[in-house]
């Protein structure tokens, strides 16, 4: 596994609400996938091009609904791989069209399973 | 006469036209002496400084105490997240994660010198006529930390904005992607000439009818990764007392101080903006440059190339030494530099007899590098504008070289009509600008 790309990554869950903070902390003590949901959510809404205050659902398409581009797409999947300790390929990367994409991708990952996406 | 209504060259088929007037609309200044035009030409009439103490790399112990800093930002953090800008101004975070700290400025700049030339955003976005030049160094302080990353790494990947946040085009880049421009984008290098490059090329796209507007941008981040390095070339002032840090053409001067934010002017060809009832602040004559070949950072013993390029701009704008009211001095404050514009001024102005005023606001303001020459320029614009000359009033000993020049110490209250604006950079580029004053 690569060292992170930046000093210390788990410092900027600063900048996330504290019960986003207390998922990761839950994810990383117990495994809870649903914690980890909570965590991947709050870091596709951080990284959102366009912010908005509605809720993200799976169905939304990161690049037309939400705004992303492809260096925003790289943005967030390079914070979660530092954050998580995954990494995910070009080719993986290119797959991820929705939010329910990124977030059971990264779960899969996670669990060390075969990722599965649209 | 300009332009090109006449020929003597008797060729029956020449193709003459007259050029168009180009006009200056609107200005965009977020300097160490204020951020917007009232303020700063209060400030250059009043000679208020806006040097204040630094620390760079949490070393007190660096012989650089003092600095032009920036005002109400806070762009100091590598990460986008922390910046603060004044509330008045507006930046999306799709447009800010792939800025560099003087892009933050530099956008509020625009924003600020679309209003004050009377146009909205959607006026200039997608807009054919309307081009966007700009002049930045890049960040020195992005790219390390970029680079860092990526070492980090070993290369595996890095801030997927890191080359359009940090390299030299970064300003061009980010601001024709944020205000649609659509007519031409470019960017200018060479180093303290730069922004006079922007300006002096952006007024020939619109004598050359390739453009009817353009916004010239100049900008400059202050931070230690942008400065230090001038400190290893023994360029920096010492001094902690910000009345004897920058004293521009003092025999006691021992280097220049630096200073940072974004100057921004839109010119226009003259009809073009009458036909939309905008107001000429100024008209911008001519222009005209020259190269020392001499060094890669020292300025010619004499000013050669600047002697070189005032007497083009001069000739080009049609106006004499004799014409010319007042003169912005490149003038850094650093021994070398000084004394070679001081002999250009006089082989220039002496020599024909004539007296204009002549200042360096870089007293004030510190040498905020790429962005200079357009900072000037606006101040050359407001002087215009307001009706007086700024003053050097940190001078307190002129160097001998400068015997002859008129160096006023406070500002003179006197509306300039002609006035020529003077900058060099590495590698001996030279570029200089005439501007005169348009009635209200």
């Amino acid at each position: 596994m690569l060292p992170p790309s930046v000093p210390d990554t788990v410092a900027q869950l600063q900048r996330f609400p504290l019960e986003v903070r207390d998922a990761y902390r839950h994810f990383r003590s117990t495994g809870d996938i649903d914690a980890l949901h909570i965590v991947v959510l709050a870091v596709v809404r951080d990284y959102m091009p366009r912010p908005c205050e509605a809720a993200l659902t799976d169905g939304m398409r990161l690049i037309e609904d939400l705004g992303y581009d492809s260096l925003a797409v790289a943005e967030t999947v390079f914070f979660l791989e530092d954050l998580l300790q995954v990494r995910i390929e070009n080719k993986e990367l290119i797959q991820l069209r929705t939010v329910g994409d990124l977030r059971s991708f990264v779960a899969c990952k996670v669990e060390q399973k075969r990722p599965v996406v649209a | 006469m300009q332009g090109g209504a006449e020929t003597t060259c008797g060729c029956v088929n020449a193709v003459v036209f007259p050029f168009p007037r180009v006009v200056v609309t609107g200005l965009g200044l977020i300097t160490p002496i204020g951020n917007d035009g009232a303020t700063v030409a209060a400030n250059l009439r009043a000679g208020r400084h806006g040097l204040a103490p630094v620390v760079l790399m949490g070393n007190p112990d660096l012989p650089v105490k003092v600095a032009g800093t920036v005002k109400e930002f806070s762009v100091d953090s590598t990460n986008w997240r922390d910046w603060a800008w004044p509330p008045e101004y507006g930046i999306p975070r799709e447009t800010l994660r792939g800025l560099a700290p003087h892009g933050v400025y530099a956008l509020c700049a625009v924003q600020q010198a679309l209003r004050d030339a009377g146009l909205s955003p959607e006026a200039i976005a997608g807009d054919d006529e309307t081009g966007l030049f700009c002049a930045s160094a890049g960040s020195a302080m992005l790219l390390h930390s970029n680079l860092a990353q990526m070492h980090a790494v070993r290369g595996e990947r890095g801030n997927p904005m890191g080359v359009v946040s940090s390299i030299a085009g970064t300003l061009n880049f980010n601001l024709a992607a944020h205000f649609h421009i659509t007519g031409a984008v470019c960017g200018f290098v060479s180093a303290c000439a730069s922004a006079s490059h922007a300006l002096g090329f952006a007024f020939d796209a619109i004598r050359l009818g390739r453009l009817r507007r353009v916004i010239v941008v100049g900008a400059e981040e202050l931070n230690a990764e942008t400065l230090l390095p001038f400190l290893a070339m023994r360029a920096l002032s010492g001094a902690s007392d910000p009345l004897l840090a920058s004293r521009p053409f003092d025999a006691g001067r021992d280097g220049f101080v630096g200073g940072g934010g974004a100057a921004v002017l839109i010119i226009e060809e003259a009809g073009f903006a009458a036909a939309r009832g905008a107001r000429a602040r100024a008209e911008l004559l001519g222009w005209g440059q020259a190269a020392d070949g001499y060094s890669v950072a020292m300025s010619h013993p004499e000013g050669a190339g600047l002697r070189l390029a005032m007497r083009r701009a001069l000739e080009q704008s049609g106006v004499g030494p004799e014409d010319v009211d007042y003169v912005n001095a490149h003038g850094t404050s650093t021994p070398v530099g000084d004394r070679a514009e001081a002999l250009a001024l006089r082989a220039v102005f002496t020599a024909a007899g004539a007296r204009p005023r002549i200042s360096s606001t870089k007293g004030l303001t510190g040498h905020p590098l790429s962005m200079s020459g357009a900072m000037e320029a606006a101040f050359c614009v407001l002087a215009l504008k307001e009706g007086f000359m700024p003053g050097n009033p940190h001078l307190v000993t002129p160097d001998p070289a400068c015997e002859g020049l008129d160096l006023p110490r406070a500002s003179v209250p006197i509306a300039p009509r002609v006035v020529l604006n003077n900058s060099s950079g590495f590698g001996g580029s030279n570029v200089c600008h005439v501007l005169r004053a348009v009635p209200d």
